[in-house]
């Protein structure tokens, strides 16, 4: 986009080679929506159906979407791939279950004990995921700063191996239940046909609010400019007076907490927890982080949600056990149209 | 060995005769030291305690398919710098090679009647498509490099970890072609594959000259995986010390300044690709015929992961590192943990069952060895080099290494 | 129990850091069913049981209770199968690297097992495609085997649902060693069938976990069905991974589905799916699964089963008799692993465990030799043997003749025998 505003304008060949790269994108991004949206009208003649799946989408794609922003939050500055943050993730979910089940609330709990449950859970989420994150930081990446870049990544898999074990003996391997206190399925309110869900709701209630803090703060606040410093030159950053240990241990924080929050929502929203719940959830949010754009965390969001929809409308119409593929594919069509995810910038190692 | 020994001759002794750390001299590096592990690898059978014990060797033939698959993807990885997480879609494609060529798994072709291709025994009496195995290998290879190719080629635009994203995706999405293909039928009415039932059995490896391959004895097939590895080992040696190998090498190191100079990147690119791939196809053919089962729930992420932690853990780029580093890890996986590890609480006297923390035993083993050892076991001397210049020229406490 | 659950894990962190630690002195005491071996016996042999099962992963909740249930009928036998004396060794046929069974763990057990000459019995596979792997090696050697859970149906018959060549291409030498405790995916099939159209169901929605006990007897359902003119709205093979299933429950409330069976084992997320299709199917649609969720974690809210409120539209199938119906030492069973394990009620792998360890005692001590061949001849033979499964035999092709199935509802989160159901296999 930026390149065709120049007045002189590139040559033909290039030209068309941007024009395929915007509207290719786009066109991908549509086809299925509007395919679907199509055969809804030829078959129901309206769109409820894809409504639902947009609203089951953007309320799915949140929780990824929060846990794409500790992924990209931490490739940006210290560029390795996290693969234990999924399990972290995790980790805020279990924490969370057992204190909805410390606190003694179940599904007949009313209003007041739920919300208040519920904040407390959210709290102590946030803060035992983002201390374990940091943690995690000190134990397993820190003293390999100065090895090879892609030492952390093996390290990392080894955390991720150790967090599966311990949520492994700490609820054992089955799926796990947890109370359904928001009555999750219960229908809110219909719109044009659409049913707004209990869950819905809540995970965009949630989820928002963080999000606009957590962006707020990492573009105005003073850590989060040392935080955007350092991601774009450490060593610089640190002649500059900024303490570049403090600052990845922060942003492991943020990450962590964040992953934490989703752990909750997650656990509510979907009332069933298991301890390689990560695994894949950390795939997919990483996919999510990649096809935003690593490092941007407007893009982790964007990633998160285009996931979300295209998951619920893949289960919904071709069949669940295609959705990962179908994922997957999509991840490969908007990297081959736009190398650098969707709203991704340059980093250090991809400029 | 001959092998070996040619390689003395065309290599001259290192120049440089820097002796750092673990860098051997040229001679020592690709002549006799490599001679003498290789034939004591090759006579380990014959110690009664050992080759006696069929699954002890099945375990070490196992472990040199590692080697080989590892040695692939540090062509990949290390060599040329690609960061490959899908490294399992090329071990996938070469186990299917035998499970669609050389087993019954096609039992309604030519009438049920079967085709035989190069095969004797008992298997030209089976119905299905049977190639010799060497025929097989061939098909193993070309199948892998077209993969390799055809995942490279939206690679070519992307730089550092979106290559990783994209390679992952296409190793999920073969594996989960390898598990919903068993409702697609083609050739009259044979799924494509097997999913997770797996195509069992496979034929065994039936070399000319020798007697075919057996259930129950595994030192041929342990000698066999020791013959692949010594092929795959010179084709490296060429391979890093040819025209192109320093082209990976100098696409890794910085890819505008090897473009700038004449090195054609998406040549490069893809050959590194191709030729990853076909090791970890000659790989995955044998363990497919060797373990005697095509299944898809082989071809899980999780396996790209190790054979990452073994060129990783190995010593990037590192030849001989990546073929320890296979080692090391194949006995943590399918001896040190089930044999050793699992055992210990009971020979304690104790009721406590190791399983259940099996999963963090191997993270921690994992941990454990790349905080000691961050640069590798074995590592590359071009790699150790630079961080040696780096240690020296700026704060170690910054992330040097990037780079 | 959590206060038990973070001693493991603190002891597991101890362990980490201290290389092995001894973490178990507060367990139970020593249970093994390797007790007896020790004292020499007199005359008899010394003979080792073998088991091969996925310890790791997902599958890790059913081969726990196997192990249990095998360990604990070894134990009742003193460690004595007539006069030989027996050890059990439980062989991993998973690795933590890929947390699943693997073909070359399966495959070195079989061969361990193959070259031991005192190996007298092999227990597993628990995965039909790792039963596949196994039978060569062990046919080739002539050690008898059991599975005490393969049900696909090709390891044994060319009976419909098994692919061309099966099951000769697994026994290469001809020679049958394999032999399976549970019927087959036909029997189970046609009794979940049986019992919905019973129940009133006239749309069924099917899900399947895509592995091949899932797949398996989700396919011989589509047949069963069609044979006793039930409809089946839909079989669609579930992602284990997803975090819900709520599109998908949708799907089926719109083609009219009444009633709803998963075709899986509880480790494959089969709560979230039991309640994602109660929701969208409401409260009185039927909820039916086979015997892979028949087990306390899935019926049972506290241990993190489905809600108390979906019990009464639940109900499953089982291999199992009523309790009441077992013979005594089944019954003494039954109250020893309560004693022992702290469950009230054993899940069915726990029982599956149980009879396949008894039955190769059984077989062992009517050996007389205890020679591997004789073993297998006497497995073979295996006539009217009273069991808590109920009593059945070994027919030729090594399959029980079992025929019947028990379906359980669930009351209090505890599963509760309902009724027995005979099932028709077909072909």
């Amino acid at each position: 986009m930026e390149a065709a505003s120049i007045p002189a304008g590139p040559p033909a060949s290039q030209r068309i080679k941007q024009l395929i790269g915007t509207y290719g994108l786009t066109a991908v991004l549509l086809i299925m929506p509007v395919w679907f949206a199509i055969t809804d009208l030829s078959d129901d003649g309206n769109l409820v159906r894809l409504g639902e799946n947009l609203v089951a989408g953007l309320s799915n794609g949140a929780i990824w979407a929060l846990v794409a922003i500790g992924y990209t939050l931490v490739y940006g500055i210290v560029e390795l791939i996290n693969f234990a943050h999924g399990e972290i993730f995790m980790i805020g979910s279990f924490i969370s279950a057992s204190l909805i089940g410390t606190l003694g609330l179940t599904v007949d709990s009313s209003f007041l004990p739920v919300f208040f449950g519920l904040v407390v859970a959210l709290v102590v989420a946030m803060v035992g995921a983002g201390t374990l994150n940091v943690l995690i930081e000190r134990v397993a990446y820190r003293p390999l700063r100065s090895a090879p870049k892609l030492a952390p990544l093996i390290t990392a898999v080894g955390m991720s191996f150790i967090l599966q074990n311990v949520g492994l003996l700490w609820k054992g391997g089955n799926q796990q239940g947890v109370p359904d206190l928001l009555d999750a399925q219960h229908t809110l309110v219909t719109i044009f046909g659409v049913t707004i869900e209990n869950a819905d709701v809540l995970s965009v209630a949630v989820t928002i609010p963080l999000l606009i803090v957590m962006t707020t703060f990492i573009n105005r606040s003073r850590l989060g400019k040392a935080m955007r410093a350092t991601a774009q030159d450490p060593e610089a950053a640190r002649l500059m007076g900024i303490n570049v240990d403090t600052t990845i241990s922060m942003t492991f924080l943020i990450g962590g907490m964040l992953a934490g929050a989703a752990g909750l929502i997650y656990a509510v929203y979907q009332t069933t927890i298991w301890f390689f719940q990560g695994f894949t959830g950390g795939l997919i949010a990483f996919t999510a982080a990649v096809m935003g754009g690593i490092g941007n965390l407007r893009g982790a969001v964007l990633g998160g949600l285009i996931i979300g929809f295209i998951q619920q409308m893949s289960d919904n119409r071709i069949g669940s056990q295609w959705t990962p593929a179908i994922v997957f594919a999509y991840l490969v069509l908007i990297m081959v149209f736009k190398p650098s995810g969707l709203l991704g910038e340059q980093t250090r190692d991809a400029g | 060995m001959s092998v070996a020994a040619s390689e003395v001759e065309q290599t001259p002794p290192d120049p440089t005769g820097k002796k750092s750390g673990f860098q051997l001299p040229g001679w020592a590096e690709k002549g006799v030291i490599p001679g003498v592990v290789l034939l004591i690898a090759a006579l380990i059978p014959f110690i009664p305690a050992i080759g006696d014990k069929a699954n002890l060797m099945q375990q070490m033939a196992v472990a040199l398919a590692y080697v080989v698959m590892a040695l692939g993807l540090n062509i990949i990885v290390g060599f040329a710098g690609l960061l490959d997480l899908g490294y399992v879609a090329f071990f996938a494609f070469g186990a299917f090679a035998v499970g669609w060529f050389a087993s019954g798994h096609f039992a309604y072709v030519n009438d049920e009647k079967g085709i035989h291709f190069l095969v004797g025994g008992n298997a030209l009496n089976l119905p299905g498509i049977h190639f010799n195995f060497l025929l097989v290998l061939v098909i193993a290879i070309v199948l892998t490099t077209i993969a390799g190719m055809i995942i490279g080629l939206p690679t070519l635009r992307l730089r550092g970890d979106y290559i990783a994203i994209v390679t992952l995706a296409f190793g999920e999405i073969i594996g989960r072609l390898a598990v919903n293909l068993d409702g697609t039928t083609i050739l009259g009415g044979t799924p494509i594959t097997a999913g997770r039932q797996g195509i069992s059995p496979v034929d065994r490896i039936d070399l000319p000259f020798l007697d075919p391959f057996t259930v129950l004895d595994k030192k041929p097939w342990y000698w066999f995986a020791l013959f692949l590895v010594v092929v795959v080992l010179f084709v490296n040696f060429r391979l890093r010390d040819s025209r192109m190998g320093r082209a990976w090498v100098a696409l890794r190191e910085d890819e505008i300044a090897a473009v700038a100079m004449g090195v054609p990147a998406v040549k490069t690119k893809l050959m590194a690709y191709a030729s990853g791939a076909a090791f970890g196809g000659i790989s995955g053919a044998f363990l497919a015929s060797l373990l005697n089962t095509v299944n898809a729930d082989q071809f899980q992420f999780s396996f790209s992961i190790l054979v990452l932690a073994m060129v990783i853990l190995g010593g990037l780029g590192s030849i001989w590192g990546v073929v320890i580093g296979a080692i090391v890890l194949s006995i943590i996986n399918n001896y040190l943990i089930p044999d050793v590890i699992n055992g210990v609480p009971g020979d304690l006297g104790l009721d406590f069952d190791m399983t259940q923390i099996t999963f963090a035993v191997y993270g921690f083993l994992l941990l454990l060895m790349m905080i000691l050892r961050p640069q590798g076991l074995l590592p590359e001397r071009r790699h150790k080099m630079e961080l040696a210049d780096h240690a020296e020229t700026t704060d170690d406490n910054l992330y040097t290494a990037r780079a | 129990m959590r206060s038990k659950y973070m001693a493991a894990t603190g002891c597991l962190v101890a362990a980490l850091a201290m290389g092995v630690a001894a973490c178990g002195d507060e367990d139970e005491p020593t249970t093994g069913g390797g007790g007896g071996t020790e004292e020499p016996a007199a005359e008899g042999k010394n003979l080792t049981i073998y088991s091969s099962l996925p310890l790791q992963g997902a599958s890790r909740v059913q081969t726990e209770a196997l192990v249990n249930g095998a360990k604990l009928a070894l134990e009742q036998a003193g460690g004595k199968a007539g006069n030989h004396t027996i050890k059990y060794e439980s062989l991993d046929d998973s690795t933590a690297q890929a947390g699943s069974w693997t073909p070359e763990a399966e495959s070195a057990n079989a061969l361990k097992a193959a070259q031991d000459e005192a190996t007298a019995v092999y227990l597993g596979a628990f995965n039909s495609g790792a039963s596949k792997v196994s039978i060569p090696i062990l046919s080739e050697a002539g050690v008898p085997q059991i599975s005490p859970a393969n049900t696909y149906v090709g390891l044994t018959t060319n009976d419909p649902g098994s692919e061309p060549g099966e099951p000769d291409k697994y026994y290469p030498t001809g020679d049958r060693t394999y032999t399976r405790i549970v019927p087959k995916d036909t029997i189970q099939a046609a009794a979940l069938v049986t019992l919905m159209k019973q129940d009133g169901c006239t749309k069924v929605a099917m899900t399947n976990d895509k592995e091949v006990y899932g797949a398996g007897l989700a396919r011989v359902i589509e047949l069963s069905a069609k044979e006793q003119g039930l409809e089946l709205t839909s079989n669609d093979a579930i992602d284990k991974n997803a975090s819900n299933y709520r599109s998908l429950a949708q799907k089926a409330k719109a083609a009219g589905a009444d009633c709803f069976v998963y075709s899986g084992i509880t480790a494959n997320n089969a709560v979230q799916q039991f309640k994602d299709f109660a929701a969208a199917l409401g409260a009185d649609a039927g909820l039916y699964g086979p015997d892979g969720v028949a087990e306390t974690g899935f019926v049972s809210e506290k241990d993190g089963g489905i809600p108390a409120a979906l019990n009464k539209q639940v109900k499953v199938t089982v291999a199992t008799l009523s309790p009441d119906q077992y013979p005594p030492e089944g019954q003494e069973f039954f109250t020893q692993f309560t004693e022992k394990y702290g469950v009230d009620n054993p899940d069915p792998y726990a029982i599956y465990g149980y009879e396949a360890m008894k039955l190769a005692i059984d077989a062992i001590e009517r050996s007389g030799t205890g020679e591997k061949a004789d073993i297998k001849k006497a497995l073979f033979e295996t006539k009217d043997r009273a069991s808590v499964l109920g009593t059945y035999s070994i027919d030729e092709n090594g399959d029980t003749t079992l025929t019947d199935y028990g379906a359980y509802g669930v009351e209090n989160g505890e599963l509760k025998f309902d009724q027995t159901i005979k099932a028709q296999a077909q072909g």
